[in-house]
């Protein structure tokens, strides 16, 4: 007998959230053969499964590396089904894209890479700079897929005022308003990103989320 | 005391007449661009020249900002001997790499076999050899870069972080043939005259690795390295210092076998050395602070930290590059100072 539909978005959802990055396409491909939502299966299985982890990694019992890996399954399972999305979606809708990358003269990239991630989840439309992005890049790329947010990260307080420069740059350019700037990273803080003028800072990763959330409206 | 002996005992947990302040160097970085301008040595220039190298090291204890000498002033040495191609930075930002080697663990056999004695490897050894040469009473401090970092610059590091859980085979020989090269490094150090290794190994911090892979990989390949370089000599004091917060992995900590551990201001001395006990305790004045605060405030901090129950004073993380030379010496003078009162 074909499983039903919550069964088979539960084991979309466990695949993520217990890490079984080589089970979840045959989950997935089952979820389409039986001709459930794909749209559902995304949101309601592998994005649940995804923060499901991420409440985990708040409450400390998930560590970076996990996250790592049950993103890795997410996006397994996202090639299945995204093909059977159904195409006008996003057309009338608004699309929310975030630039994002490390700063000048910083490597340390983990974090941020999370942090794509975690909003990948939440819907955003992500362009990923990588690491150590020469600064000026960061608001070109922004003028250029006309992006509503930047997130800035680095660990090293040496590669900090890379991350005001931005943040000048929008400013003289007149996109402060436009285009917000979130911040994070080690030696990161709330009194550091009201100092620099950035629209705002996160902890982690899923702090990051509601933030970006609430800096561009998204519902 | 003499600032060799001082810190020796202290590393031993033997009395001492105050703590000492220091720098180990490496990944603790302590050349700022004030010292450079007064030295009149430069980086990059000192990352490739033995003399400049040791001459920087050796500012850093004329112009009274920490009790020992150190060197390197990076962590990608190792990744670069390697094969890993790195940037040498500018006097502001400290050299990183910039081409990975291999793509996962699973290639660990394409790597270059690890030549202590070659390219920025030697200048170490030689800046090391012409420290010791003068024969001051200032420790040395040799530094290597642990081999979860080492690992994690050879590749993309979420390659390697994903591969330490899903191919654990080959992570476990990419970290055996990264240990024992670390350790021919290390070795090569002790014999050119450092009279301490710190190791420093920001990636294998536990809030990235949580508890179980930090005990199946720090704790081994940190012990292995530590257990390779005592075989040298078998009293030679060892700091290990690892970033990020600690209170998931202080079980998992205390089985390495180092003397002293080192660090980030976000973890409490004194929660860190009741966790602990058995262990020495350096640190670990916020990095931030020194940067962006003032000499008064930095004053306080330091007193805070002796207060706490730090055993050896020092930065909390690597110094950023525009650090103020006050705000540095405001932290020795302040240990100097409290252990007058102490003996008055």
């Amino acid at each position: 007998m074909a499983k039903s539909k919550e069964e088979l978005l539960q084991q979309l959802s466990d695949c993520v959230f217990e890490m079984e990055d080589e089970s979840v396409a045959g989950v997935a491909n089952e979820y389409i053969e039986a001709g459930y939502e794909a749209l559902d299966g995304v949101l309601k299985g592998l994005v649940d499964g995804m923060s499901r982890a991420g409440q985990m990694y708040e409450e400390e019992e998930y560590f970076v590396t996990d996250l790592l890996v049950c993103s890795d399954a997410m996006y397994n399972g996202l090639e299945v089904l995204k093909p059977h999305l159904p195409q006008e979606e996003g057309a009338g809708a608004v699309n929310y894209k975030c630039v994002i990358g490390v700063v000048e003269g910083d490597t340390h990239d983990i974090g941020k890479n999370l942090v794509r991630i975690m909003l990948e989840t939440a819907g955003f439309e992500m362009y990923d700079l990588g690491r150590d992005v020469p600064l000026i890049s960061f608001v070109e790329k922004a003028k250029d897929v006309n992006a509503q947010l930047i997130c800035l990260s680095t660990l090293m307080t040496t590669t900090m005022p890379g991350m005001k420069e931005v943040v000048d740059m929008l400013k003289k350019e007149g996109l402060k308003d436009k285009v917000k700037v979130m911040i994070g990273g080690g030696p990161i803080s709330q009194a550091y990103c009201d100092q620099i003028s950035a629209d705002g800072y996160a902890v982690n990763a899923i702090g990051a989320v509601s933030l970006a959330k609430k800096l561009v409206g998204m519902a | 005391m003499n600032s060799k002996e001082r810190l020796l005992s202290a590393l031993k947990g033997a009395t001492t007449d105050r703590s000492p302040c220091i720098c180990p160097g490496g990944m603790m970085n302590m050349v700022v661009t004030a010292l450079m301008d007064k030295a009149n040595i430069h980086l990059p220039e000192a990352h490739t020249d033995p003399n400049k190298m040791a001459g920087l090291a050796r500012a850093v204890y004329d112009y009274g900002c920490f009790e020992n000498y150190g060197v390197p002033f990076c962590m990608t040495i190792e990744a670069e001997q390697m094969g890993a191609v790195v940037d040498l930075g500018s006097a502001i930002y400290e050299p990183h790499v910039t081409g990975y080697v291999i793509d996962n663990p699973s290639q660990w056999r394409e790597l270059r076999p690890f030549n202590p004695y070659g390219n920025r490897a030697k200048v170490v050894l030689d800046a090391i050899k012409i420290l010791k040469k003068h024969d001051d009473h200032v420790p040395i401090i040799g530094n290597l870069s642990g081999p979860i970092s080492v690992a994690a610059s050879l590749m993309e590091p979420v390659n390697y972080y994903k591969a330490l859980r899903r191919n654990k085979e080959d992570a476990h020989a990419l970290m055996n043939f990264v240990t024992e090269a670390l350790i021919d490094f290390g070795k090569a150090q002790i014999e050119a005259g450092a009279d301490v290794i710190a190791i420093s190994d920001p990636s294998g911090t536990g809030e990235i690795l949580g508890p179980r892979l930090f005990d199946e990989y720090v704790v081994t390949y940190v012990n292995q390295l530590i257990d390779g370089l005592h075989e040298m000599n078998p009293e030679l004091p060892i700091i290990v210092h690892i970033c990020g917060k600690m209170h998931k992995v202080y079980e998992e900590l205390n089985k390495i076998r180092a003397d002293a551990h080192s660090f980030d201001s976000i973890v409490s001395i004194k929660e860190s050395k009741k966790m602990m006990p058995a262990k020495i305790m350096i640190g670990n004045v916020s990095t931030y602070a020194l940067e962006f605060a003032d000499a008064d405030r930095i004053r306080v901090l330091t007193q805070k930290v002796m207060d706490d129950g730090s055993d050896i004073i020092a930065p909390a993380c690597g110094l950023g590059t525009k650090t103020s030379l006050e705000n540095i010496q405001a932290m020795l003078h302040i240990v100097k100072e409290s252990s007058m009162r102490l003996r008055s």
